[in-house]
């Protein structure tokens, strides 16, 4: 565990109620993975089940997480990052309340300060959803 | 299949590389042309710069940089250096 909910906040620029993120797993610079549980609560679940957004903001903010833990160990700031983009977004199974999911993401290209990365999240071993994010990384 | 796989001639590579362009930025492949604006021809903007490495990599095997873009204005410009990246 790199980072725990506990301290995710330090190194991404969210905040309560829209942290979808709990832990930072694991970080390289060529795989990011968190976990995420879905409490009742949570301003993006409805019907009982975290919808495609929550889901996509979950991706987005394990980039943020993971580009923030390997800012610091650069012995550098976090850096603010924007979603430029999503493409090739694909659905399959919205995760319901009181589950942990599981989010895999893999920076595949980067041009400047843009990156291209494609995410997928998973519960018990099963795709929810899978999507590629372009970044935008702040100055 | 990439263009490093297999023997293909110049010509071939940019006829290839007119299509797949063509085809995903959805321009008349007529105006791809040594001397017509990549950029504007395109109509490119700073992400769709993402999708053109992507898409040079999938179909020609060649690995394009930002540092590289700042070389390239015209579709000429831009052939000239994906058959350096070739070694054609």
């Amino acid at each position: 565990m790199l980072i725990t909910r506990e301290a995710i906040t330090q190194y991404i620029p969210h905040r309560a109620p829209f942290v979808m993120i709990d832990n930072l797993i694991n970080a390289t610079r060529e795989r990011f993975e968190s976990d995420f549980a879905i409490l009742s609560d949570n301003v993006l679940v409805e019907n009982g089940f975290l919808q495609e957004t929550g889901l996509i903001e979950n991706i987005a903010q394990t980039c943020a997480a993971a580009f923030g833990y390997l800012d610091r160990e650069a012995a550098g700031a976090p850096k603010i990052g924007f979603i430029g983009s999503i493409g090739r977004l694909e659905v399959f199974e919205l995760p319901p309340v009181n589950a942990t999911i599981q989010t895999v993401v893999f920076p595949t290209h980067q041009l400047g300060n843009i990156y291209l990365l494609k995410g997928e999240s998973f519960l018990e071993g099963r795709i929810l959803l899978g999507c590629e994010l372009k970044i935008v990384v702040a100055g | 299949m990439h263009a490093n796989d297999v023997k293909m001639s110049w010509e071939e590579v940019v006829e290839e590389t007119r299509d797949f362009l063509s085809e995903e930025f959805e321009v008349d492949r007529g105006l791809i042309l040594p001397e017509n604006n990549l950029k504007d021809t395109l109509d490119l903007d700073s992400l769709d710069y993402v999708d053109l490495v992507v898409l040079i990599e999938e179909n020609l095997n060649v690995k394009l940089t930002g540092e590289d873009f700042k070389e390239i204005a015209t579709f000429g410009d831009f052939f000239q250096l994906v058959r350096k990246k070739l070694g054609l």
